[in-house]
This record gives structure tokens, C-alpha cells and sequence, in this order.
């Protein structure tokens, strides 16, 4: 029964099998997920961030856990665009599944010059422009919370990334994230994803210092999915419904239910995180889950879920 | 490494607890069985590799029998999977046990002491890369400090089935008597500095224990212990290889000690992780680049949790 639902969605120009992603920074670049689940079986795969050169990234600790949740201050570390382009993306290209490319920068130039590197690269359908990460010193956080500067970037960025699909990552950590969703669609995003991480503090009340390295983390895990889902909703309804730009929404979606409140509330894809640290193969068994919900409440096509709140 | 007829070399299985048993005040062994692929695969793990326990489902004992200090940190709720290396290992009929030497003291151990025989755990792994074995050496060390014990027990055992002709010695310490992580009560070791700690001198393997406070065996640092037993001995230094596991501040006094007296050192090492398997990206050591003076972050779960002493760079 469940093989006659068609849950297939149209993200952008994308036709994906499914709408269920893995997020930025929890699935590597494929290769290390290879022992644990099928990437290929994904609507659309999001690699770790990429910058112009290699990051070493933030001194450890680097993560702690706190109340269905987890902080995090990686500090973007990656192997750099040039390894990226020997090391990974042979990897890369022999993947099914449409693959963003998750790029990061200190400055608009460090962006643009990774996009436009890949833009020719078949093996890549789009890319998902970091303007959220609350863990560096430049760059990051500090595109994302000035509408002006989301403006620029993304017309900048828009410019390099050609024929792909040009998705912006927003922070949650604003004052309204409808003023930067509309700054990020009417400068040329095709698509955006939220909710990136928000910034917070774990203290050591034996040591009373921060117990990261870097101080501050990004909060993720099951604790933010219901701000997410409202903040998803929100920017739904005031920003990309009237324009037809798709959401792909995350924030601690660990179930098939997590999934399918995020499509309610207006996304049209959705991105799995920090589960899949514990669970590396949960994206399966959320597809697996969508097809089911589906069946129960007698819906033939999932399209017909989005944003679809009452 | 991957040979399809014998399995996949790790994966997300479930294991059935045969044992959970209590061994000293806050220490437990958990002994977990596995079948069928998750079996061949942890038939092939080898000492100093590691495995990720979800938790998360298990009920608390009774308020009754956790410590009064950590009843407030018991109740806070867990989310991520925890890193264990294996105290042993042995694979007999298509099964394979895999045994965990574990201290209580957080909300995730507290809730491991409930898992009773029959249980079921999800389990990941073997992951990381183990202690690499003594090629050409005639006397290993094996250094550890409080917890650090549990994957030289199994080093021990593989030591002896693999190099028969090479001597071994291990060197146990931890602040007081009650945290030394063995089974049978210390104090009905003898006294001497040359103990006969059951977990090691079962493979034919002497122990020296030290303790901060004197408790049992030397009074001292266990690295204060282990130089000051090195210094009495003449021990040609390309004959030996020294293998540890401890705090890191020990981890940093054994490089010292290596280097000091040119013995190869080979130490597993503890971060803070989210997956284990090499995307979180957040349990980097520090490390040096080959002869430059540039340093890389290397990952605890995918490089190591084993490096040589001669590549990190101490945080502690």
C-alpha cells in the first residue's frame, strides 16, 4: 500500500524521490555514513560546510550535551575547497541522491569563490550558503542577522552558482527572521533552509567557566524542533508561500511525526541533524514513516501536506 | 579491510546483556552478546577500539541505590550515544561477548547499572583504531590510570595469544584503593610492590599498583611509580614499547617519560563526542605535523582514540 504513495517533491527545480534530507556538518561527505545507511535512498544530501582554504577549526571541547539537546562549536572545520574537490567529490559523483554543497567564508569573496569553483561540477545539483554558523569569529552569524548584508551575498553568491540551485541557511537568531527570509528571496535564493543552531552557553558549576573551548555553542537537538516549526511556519506564510521558493526545514527532527509537522507547517523538504549522530540510519526509517503517515490519513500524493496547517 | 564473506566490519547492532556485575564501589562489567554480523564484526575488534551505547531508553535504578552525590546529576535527561572500549573480548560459536569495564557517575553510566541479562542495547562500533602490536619488542609496559584499565586487560590477553615471547608488565594506579578498577578487593592483595591483580595475571602478566594516598602499593603518582621502577632497570630502550590509557594529565607526564627515555608510547585517549564515527567533527587532539612546527587537529574517534605520544600536543 505504502508504494503507491508518491512522496516525491519539487524543491526548486529539483525533482526529489523523497523530501528528506540529511542537515550540514552531521553526515561528513558521505563516505563515513557509507557503514550505516544507503545516502542514495535520501530526497537530497548537504555536505559538511566548505570554505576557500582549509579550517582547523575550534579548540575541544567542542560539544556538550544538555537536556535533549546538544551544543556544538566545531568552528566550520573542513579540508578546504581544493581538498574537497580531489578528496571528495569523485566520492561525490558517484552518489544518486541531488547534493548541496554547504559553503562557508569569512568574507562575500571567500563565498563566492568556492561557488563558482563547483558551479561547473555536474556531480553537484545546488548549494546552501552558510550565513547562520554561530561559532567563528568572521563571517558566519554576522551576514545572517543584517537584511543588507543577506542582500548582498546572496545577489553576489547568486551570480556564481549558475544553473544550481542556490538554497540560504538562516539563523534563528534574529529579531525577525521574515526581514532576512525576504532580504535572502528577493536578492535570487532559490530556496531556504531553517533553522540553523542557536547560540548558547553550558556552564561548569565546579570550574564556573563555559564548558566549550569557544565559550558559546549552537543549540540543536529535539529541544528546538517546536521553535523551529513555529519559525518555519512563520517565514512560510509571510515570505515564500505568495513567491512559491521552498523551505527545507529542520531543527531536532528525529521522527517520521518531527517530519511531518515541519510539511504541515509549510516546508517542503526536511533536513535530519543531530539524530543522526544517534542514530545514523534514521533517515530510512523517516521515509519509511512520511509513507506510512500517509497511508493512515489516506493521502495519495505528500505534496498535498504542505503547509497545510489548519 | 572489508572482506564481504566475513561481514561488514562495524555497524549499528543490537547486543543482549549476559552480565552486569557490580566489582568495587562505582565499578561495573557489562557483558554484551552479539550474533550474527554484529558477531563477526566484533570478533575482529581489537584492544583500544571502541564502541557507542544509546542509553537513552533505560530507566534509572531505584533513587535508593544511586550515591546521594549523584542524585542531582542522574536526572538530567540524555540524547547522545557514549564511547566504551572493551576490557575483553572472545568469539565462540558464531557469538562474540564483548565485555565493558565501566565507572558510575553520570546520568548515562547511572542508567547502564540498570541493564540487567536479557536486556537489548543498540550498540556502534568496533570503531577507531586500536593499540598497534609490539613488532620486534621483548617488554611491553602497560600504563593506565583509574578507568584507563579496561582496554589493557584486553591488550593483555591479546598480547598473550599473539607475541608469547615477549614479557609483560602492568602498572595500575588511581588516588585511593576504592578507585582502582578490579575485581577482587585490593586488600586482600598482598602488600608488595609485585601484585598479582587476577585481571592481568591470568595472561601471566605482574602488576604494581600505586595510589595517590598510599592505600595500597606505592604512595604516589602511578608515572612517579612507573619512572622510578624504569630507572632501576636496565631496559634497552629499542626492546620496549609502552602502552597507556588514562587522564590526560597522566597521558602528558607518560609522553614525558617516553621521550625522556626513547621508548615508543602508544596511548588511547577521551574526548567529549557526539557520533563517533567521524562527522561531528568534535573530538579533535591536537597534534604535530611531521617534522614542521605546524599543528592539525586529528579525530579521538576516526584517527585515534590510539596515538603515538610523539604527534600530540597535551591540552591538559
Amino acid at each position: 500500500m505504502s508504494e503507491l504513495i508518491d512522496v516525491s517533491v519539487e524543491f526548486s527545480r529539483l525533482k526529489l524521490a523523497n523530501p528528506v534530507f540529511t542537515a550540514s556538518g552531521t553526515c561528513g561527505y558521505a563516505d563515513e555514513l557509507a557503514d550505516f545507511t544507503n545516502v542514495n535512498q535520501l530526497g537530497g544530501f548537504i555536505t559538511k560546510s566548505i570554505t576557500a582554504k582549509l579550517r582547523q577549526g575550534n579548540d575541544t571541547p567542542r560539544v556538550v550535551e544538555t537536556d535533549s539537546g546538544m551544543l556544538n562549536a566545531i568552528g566550520l572545520a573542513n579540508i578546504g575547497l581544493d581538498a574537497f574537490i580531489q578528496e571528495k567529490l569523485p566520492i561525490i559523483a558517484k552518489l544518486t541522491v541531488p547534493v548541496f554543497v554547504n559553503v562557508a567564508g569569512e568574507t562575500i569573496d571567500d563565498y563566492v569563490a568556492v561557488v563558482q569553483r563547483l558551479a561547473t561540477e555536474q556531480a553537484i545539483a545546488g548549494f546552501e550558503l552558510n550565513i547562520s554558523c554561530p561559532n567563528v569569529a568572521k563571517g558566519g552569524l554576522s551576514f545572517g542577522t543584517d537584511p543588507a548584508q543577506v542582500t548582498e551575498i546572496t545577489s553576489a553568491v547568486k551570480q556564481a552558482a549558475g544553473e544550481k540551485v542556490l538554497m540560504v541557511k538562516l539563523s534563528p537568531c534574529v529579531t525577525d527572521i521574515s526581514v532576512i527570509a525576504r532580504a535572502a528571496v528577493e536578492a535570487g535564493a532559490d530556496a531556504l533552509s531553517l533553522i540553523n543552531t542557536f547560540t548558547a552557553m553550558v556552564i561548569d558549576i565546579e570550574t564556573r567557566k563555559p564548558v566549550l573551548a569557544n565559550k558559546t555553542g549552537g543549540l540543536s537537538g529535539p529541544v528546538i524542533k517546536p521553535i523551529a516549526v513555529y519559525l518555519v511556519n512563520k517565514v512560510y506564510n509571510e515570505v515564500t508561500k505568495e513567491r512559491g521558493i521552498p523551505i527545507l526545514g529542520l531543527g531536532g527532527i528525529r521522527t517520521a511525526s518531527d517530519a511531518v509537522e515541519f510539511i504541515i507547517a509549510g516546508a517542503t523538504a526536511v533536513a535530519v541533524g543531530t539524530a543522526n549522530f544517534v542514530e545514523p540510519n534514521c533517515t530510512t526509517k523517516i521515509i519509511e514513516g512520511l509513507k506510512r503517515y500517509c497511508t493512515s490519513h489516506n493521502i495519495t500524493n505528500i505534496k498535498e501536506l504542505i503547509g497545510s496547517l489548519g | 579491510m572489508t572482506n564481504e564473506s566475513f561481514g561488514p566490519n562495524k555497524g549499528m547492532f543490537d547486543a543482549a546483556v549476559f552480565a552486569n556485575k557490580q566489582i568495587g564501589q562505582r565499578f561495573y562489567r557489562l557483558g554484551l552478546e552479539f550474533s550474527a554480523d554484529a558477531a563477526a564484526a566484533f570478533a575482529k575488534a581489537s584492544p583500544g577500539q571502541f564502541a557507542e551505547l544509546d542509553l537513552s531508553g533505560i530507566a534509572l535504578p531505584p533513587v535508593e541505590g544511586i550515591a546521594e552525590d549523584l542524585r542531582d546529576v542522574s536526572e538530567r535527561k540524555i540524547l547522545l550515544r557514549r564511547p566504551f572500549s572493551f576490557c575483553d573480548v572472545s568469539s565462540h560459536r558464531g557469538k562474540t561477548k564483548v565485555e565493558i569495564l565501566y565507572c558510575a557517575l553520570g546520568p548515562a553510566t547511572l542508567r547502564m547499572t540498570a541493564l540487567s541479562a536479557g536486556k537489548s542495547v543498540s550498540v556502534i562500533g568496533p570503531l577507531g583504531n586500536g593499540f598497534r602490536m609490539p613488532a620486534g619488542k621483548k617488554m611491553v609496559l602497560l600504563v593506565s590510570g583509574g578507568m584507563g584499565a579496561g582496554p589493557l586487560i584486553h591488550l593483555a590477553k591479546t598480547l598473550t595469544a599473539d607475541c608469547p615471547d615477549v614479557e609483560a608488565i602492568a602498572f595500575a594506579g588511581a588516588k585511593t584503593k576504592t578507585e582502582l578498577p578490579f575485581e577482587k578487593p585490593t586488600d586482600e592483595i598482598s602488600q608488595q610492590l609485585g601484585f598479582s591483580l587476577h585481571e592481568f595475571a591470568r595472561f601471566g602478566v605482574e602488576s604494581v599498583l600505586a595510589t595517590d594516598d598510599g592505600s595500597i602499593g606505592y604512595q604516589g603518582l602511578i608515572t612517579d611509580c612507573f619512572s622510578k621502577w624504569l630507572g632501576q632497570r636496565s631496559l634497552l630502550a629499542r626492546d620496549a614499547i609502552i602502552y597507556s590509557c588514562g587522564p590526560e594529565k597522566m597521558l602528558a607526564r607518560m609522553a614525558k617519560i617516553a621521550e625522556d627515555k626513547k621508548i615508543d608510547c602508544q596511548i588511547s585517549m577521551e574526548r567529549m563526542m557526539a557520533c563517533g564515527f567521524g562527522v561531528c567533527q568534535s573530538c579533535a587532539v591536537k597534534c604535530k605535523v611531521n617534522g614542521s612546527g605546524e599543528t592539525l587537529y586529528k579525530l579521538c574517534c576516526k584517527d585515534g582514540p590510539v596515538f603515538d605520544t610523539r604527534e600530540v600536543i597535551f591540552s591538559a
